[in-house]
């Protein structure tokens, strides 16, 4: 009864939320991705069988399936750890009624799992066992074998956010699994040891022993256990807050912005605000990360014989933070707006702040991606005329936009799969920054050539980082059009 | 210093600001007091630029403060704690507030030296971020930054408020200070009678966005105020 009063209240509080309509749309373009995710999924679900079969090997796809099941438990446990979301339900309200703790932990601990997305793999798993499963053995047999699955789901849902409570999930965690993963991968080659066998043995038990699923039943319960252990080692909840004394060193080296005036103390501000938040610094990590994206791009000989697919790749590449962590500025300071706007910064230092702040992440990104002219000197020029569109075009192009949002956006929490603050305005600004360059490029080439389009384009950025004054002025302009309007936003979103 | 003529501001049709003419001379100390809802927050946001006029014309020291910049550098505020940048240690903010008022590191240091009785000790080299701090503190930190800059108009949002109760009688004290050393103009808006009371020289009663009293302090004041508000319950 108490549990569904509660569960009750969490629904509440995700409809009444702050503009749950106003996000009408994303919510509809999710369910769209969802929708065909699963169709996708399906559709390899249906093949696999016999994808399996076709394999030049005397074992039954579910056999095959058996032997990698370790690996891929242990794949997807990575994943959630890199992806689940740690359940940040809101227990202090709740403390000082007379509800019995563990109840309230019973309720963090379970509600993950039934989280839609862990059962997204069963799109996958259900064909399949009707298939193949139950082709060469029996209902019942396929039956053991998705239940054995759905059993493994939740121990590793659990044993993630057991992990992920006892030892934070930053990025060592996650380069540490990812290392163990290819330690056995490399004994399972060198045929030291074989996880492939050791897994075939233990999950022929599990599916064909009629009391195999007491090992996945009681893992399960262990996980659980394990849970419930931690959160009597840790009874309150400041015990989880995470220091940022870490980060002295780190700012020690950038005294040097204090030489920029107004415009170096709100850079530093900014630093301080990407690294003292976990959304932010995620974000920032997975950026650096996907720029090794030009390393599968690149040496595509699709892309590489084409110029302007190959151009419009290096705007993504050499643009990539300032793409991130554009689409944020002015609404990250949301929470801070009325306080920015009546210190003693002008509107244009303001802007001008934001400006470098972008370039910055431009020029960062493109000093990361210098390696590149490895594959060729051909994508180093490529390199430098995306750069000079970035810096021309896209960054006051986000500058503009990101006037139009009024939401602030909440940095302390999460980090992947999370949407907050996102409207359908942040679509816009993706779509219009990806899609201007393409545009361009098909029209200008349509009439003469690609190289001739990607000189017109790179004379765009040049000019726009030569007007640079005149454009910040419009920029200007256009933000005290807005300036109420999101000041207003910003304080409803407390 | 401030001149407010004509100002409206009105929500969905509902009046919430109605101001014929005020004006406030230079090193006044200036009271607001209200109940709930008569739009003393509406009024200092309306002064500071933050919300949109119906009609306007607000000026500081002669400028007007719609798209203009050139009174936020004689002008320090506090309206609120969770508007203060929360990722930052006190020391961090005071510093970015001090390079936007050009005030080298000596400069901060000597400013934070003469608040270290208003802080009572709880809020410098805690490496704490002013997140984690208790509301009555962060309101400390907004009050001090709000004085960096050595402000000529200082706005102050129920400054009283949360502080307990030595930090109220300094913050009195530093406020009747300032006044009589650098001559600020200071407004403030409070729900202690008591306080404005003792604070301001002049002291204006809002109801539901209309001016219905204009009093300059005296002996009398704090009765005829509790009167007013006595009545009206």
């Amino acid at each position: 009864m108490l549990i569904l009063n509660i569960i009750l209240h969490e629904w509440k509080k995700s409809i009444r939320g702050q503009g749950f309509y106003k996000s009408l749309v994303v919510n509809i373009l999710l369910a769209i991705f969802a929708v065909s995710l699963a169709i996708v999924l399906l559709f390899i679900g249906y093949s696999l069988g016999g994808m399996l079969e076709r394999l030049d090997n005397p074992l039954t796809p579910l056999q095959l399936m058996n032997g990698a099941m370790l690996y891929l438990m242990f794949l997807d446990l990575t994943i959630r750890f890199f992806m689940q979301q740690l359940n940040s339900f809101n227990l202090v309200p709740y403390q000082t009624l007379p509800i019995k703790r563990s109840a309230l932990i019973n309720l963090i601990l379970l509600k993950p799992l039934i989280n839609p997305l862990n059962y997204f793999t069963f799109f996958i798993i259900i064909p399949f066992a009707i298939q193949s499963v139950m082709h060469y053995y029996s209902f019942a047999v396929a039956l053991q074998f998705v239940i054995c699955l759905v059993l493994g789901t939740w121990f590793n849902s659990l044993l993630t956010a057991f992990l992920k409570r006892k030892y934070g999930a930053d990025v060592l965690s996650f380069l540490f699994l990812f290392l163990l993963i290819a330690l056995i991968l490399w004994l399972e080659f060198k045929k030291h040891f074989s996880l492939f066998s050791l897994s075939l043995a233990v999950f022929k038990f599990i599916i064909f022993n009629p009391f195999g699923l007491l090992i996945p039943v009681s893992a399960v319960i262990l996980a659980f256990y394990l849970n419930k252990w931690f959160f009597t080692q840790n009874y309150y909840p400041e015990q989880f807050k995470e220091s940022h004394i870490g980060d002295k060193m780190f700012q020690s080296k950038l005294v040097f912005l204090n030489n920029f005036g107004a415009v170096g103390a709100l850079i530093s501000v900014y630093v301080k605000l990407i690294f003292r938040h976990k959304r932010t610094r995620s974000i920032l990590y997975m950026s650096v990360f996907f720029l090794s994206y030009g390393l599968v791009i690149y040496t595509n000989d699709l892309f590489y014989t084409n110029d302007g697919l190959l151009y419009l790749v290096s705007v993504f590449i050499t643009g990539m933070l300032t793409f991130m962590f554009g689409q944020w500025i002015i609404c990250w300071d949301g929470s801070h707006f009325d306080n920015i706007m009546t210190q003693n910064i002008s509107i244009r230092t303001y802007l001008n702040a934001n400006y470098i702040l972008l370039i910055i992440f431009d020029l960062i990104c493109f000093l990361l991606t210098t390696p590149y002219l490895f594959l060729g000197i051909r994508l180093f020029y490529l390199h430098i005329a995306a750069l000079i569109f970035n810096m021309g075009v896209n960054v006051y192009l986000l500058l503009l936009l990101s006037t139009l949002k009024n939401k602030s956006i909440e940095l302390s929490k999460a980090t992947t799969m999370n949407y907050q603050g996102t409207t359908y305005k942040s679509f816009l600004v993706v779509f219009s920054i990806l899609l201007l360059p393409l545009f361009l490029m098909i029209f200008i080439s349509r009439f003469t050539s690609v190289e001739v389009a990607i000189w017109i384009l790179t004379f765009f950025g040049l000019s726009g980082i030569f007007m640079r004054k005149q454009l910040i002025s419009i920029c200007v302009q256009q933000f005290y059009k807005r300036k109420y309007l999101m000041a207003r936003g910003f304080r409803e979103g407390e | 210093m401030l001149q407010i003529k004509n100002l409206q501001k009105s929500y969905n049709g509902v009046q919430v600001i109605d101001i014929n003419q005020l004006t406030i001379p230079k090193g006044e100390c200036f009271g607001l007091v209200g109940n709930n809802g008569a739009g003393k927050t509406t009024l200092f946001r309306l002064i500071l630029d933050l919300i949109y006029a119906n009609k306007s014309e607000v000026l500081i020291n002669k400028e007007k403060v719609s798209r203009n910049d050139g009174w936020k550098k004689i002008t320090g505020s506090f309206l609120d704690e969770s508007h203060l940048i929360d990722f930052l240690t006190p020391e961090e903010y005071f510093s970015f507030i001090g390079k936007l008022h050009y005030k080298s590191k000596e400069n901060i240091t000597d400013f934070l030296e003469l608040m270290k009785d208003f802080f009572n000790g709880d809020i410098l080299e805690t490496n704490k971020l002013l997140r984690d701090f208790s509301k009555g503190n962060q309101k400390k930190i907004g009050i001090a930054a709000a004085l960096l800059g050595d402000p000529h108009l200082l706005i102050l949002d129920e400054p009283f408020t949360g502080l307990d109760p030595s930090s109220q009688i300094r913050l009195k004290r530093f406020l009747v200070e300032l006044q009589l050393r650098l001559n600020t103009t200071i407004l403030i808006s409070s729900h202690y009678l008591n306080h404005v009371t003792e604070v301001c020289q002049r002291i204006v009663v809002l109801e539901k966005g209309i001016i219905v009293k204009d009093l300059q302090t005296n002996d009398d004041t704090l009765m005829e105020l509790k009167e007013y508000f006595e009545v009206l319950t």
